[in-house]
């Protein structure tokens, strides 16, 4: 009887440490959807992401995070962030009269990698700091790989 | 050294229960003192005199979406994520709020996935009428109960409903999915 105690309480040990880590170092998750499509594949990837960066650091313009849906809490999604608090930012390059917007303090703006299949800050506006959970930082399967900052300088002559 | 080793003994005994602790906090209840007077008379009165409201958080029912209007309830501040606040939520999606003073439209129509907090002082709560409506998902916890001080021990006291808000028929009720969406 007391062995049987023993080995619960070693599971439970156990199952709260691996939560504890997730909860403040990393996790990993699964993620799909076309949204993210050069990026990211369309019937899903495993994904790991860490959420030290944001405890510990700031975000920058380029990094993929996963947030909760400012829509629907019960949502996660996996962006890019295009802009931090007090960027300004188109919010869709790709219609025809472009409109610009500031991002209010502790905001962020998310989109998708793929533009034309994406629901993303476009439609429901900057996202709060708080709904950020963590940056993705490695894709585990298919084809594992580091995911880092995809953000390109663009160096205009004339 | 039969003291160091009983110590050393006593430390690997406990320590193993540490994330047990901390699991017990995150996901089931925990313990906060309140600062601030924005949610005065329900918590914080001025016959506290200098004592902060100590109160009992439920992390459990905000994680299953079971919150309600007139649920007392903490959550980050969507402009100031590093702080958490806590107020009384006064309307959910689809119900249409008469905003106070510092909110640039009369009438809002709270958006899907977010919800109206207000405090219980309006002169001295900066909340939804500041930052507009908060999403659900900043929600952090639920405030049950007062332990201290011993006079006012137990349920955090109600709030009557505004007239200020048209309540919908029906509140969208949320289940928790674990696939990310990309």
């Amino acid at each position: 009887m007391a062995s049987y105690f023993r080995s619960a309480a070693l599971v439970l040990q156990v199952a709260c440490t691996v939560q504890l880590v997730n909860q403040y170092g990393f996790e990993v998750t699964w993620c799909f959807g076309p949204s993210m499509l050069p990026t990211l594949n369309m019937t899903g990837d495993i994904v790991i992401f860490e959420r030290l960066t944001q405890r510990f650091s700031k975000l920058q313009t380029g990094d993929l995070v996963v947030a909760t849906s400012p829509e629907d809490p019960s949502k996660y999604v996996c962006k890019r962030v295009i802009g931090l608090a007090g960027d300004k930012v188109c919010i869709d390059p790709v219609s025809m009269h472009r409109q610009y917007i500031t991002v209010p303090p502790g905001h962020y703006w998310l989109t998708g990698d793929n533009l034309s299949n994406s629901l993303d800050s476009r439609q429901y506006g900057p996202v709060s700091g708080g709904l950020i959970l963590g940056r993705v930082f490695a894709r585990l399967w298919p084809n594992p790989k580091w995911l880092d900052n995809g953000l390109e300088e663009i160096v205009e002559f004339g | 050294m039969p003291f160091f080793q009983g110590f050393r003994r006593y430390l690997w005994a406990t320590l193993p229960w540490v994330p047990v602790g901390i699991f017990f906090t995150e996901h089931g209840y925990s313990l906060a003192t309140v600062n601030g007077r924005s949610m005065q008379p329900s918590l914080n009165p001025d016959s506290n005199q200098l004592r902060k409201d100590v109160v009992v958080f439920n992390r459990w029912k905000i994680a299953n979406f079971q919150y309600n209007i007139g649920d007392v309830v903490s959550y980050r501040r969507p402009d100031e994520p590093n702080k958490i606040v806590i107020k009384r939520i006064v309307a959910l999606e689809g119900d249409v709020v008469r905003t106070r003073k510092p909110y640039p439209d009369r009438q809002i129509r709270v958006p899907a996935g977010h919800c109206w907090v207000e405090g219980d002082e309006m002169f001295h709560s900066t909340d939804s009428n500041h930052y507009g409506p908060v999403p659900l998902g900043l929600l952090q916890r639920k405030a049950e109960y007062i332990i201290y001080p011993f006079n006012r021990i137990g349920r955090i006291p109600d709030k009557p409903r505004t007239s200020r808000v048209q309540y919908a028929p029906g509140h969208k009720v949320y289940n928790r999915l674990d696939d990310i969406q990309e």
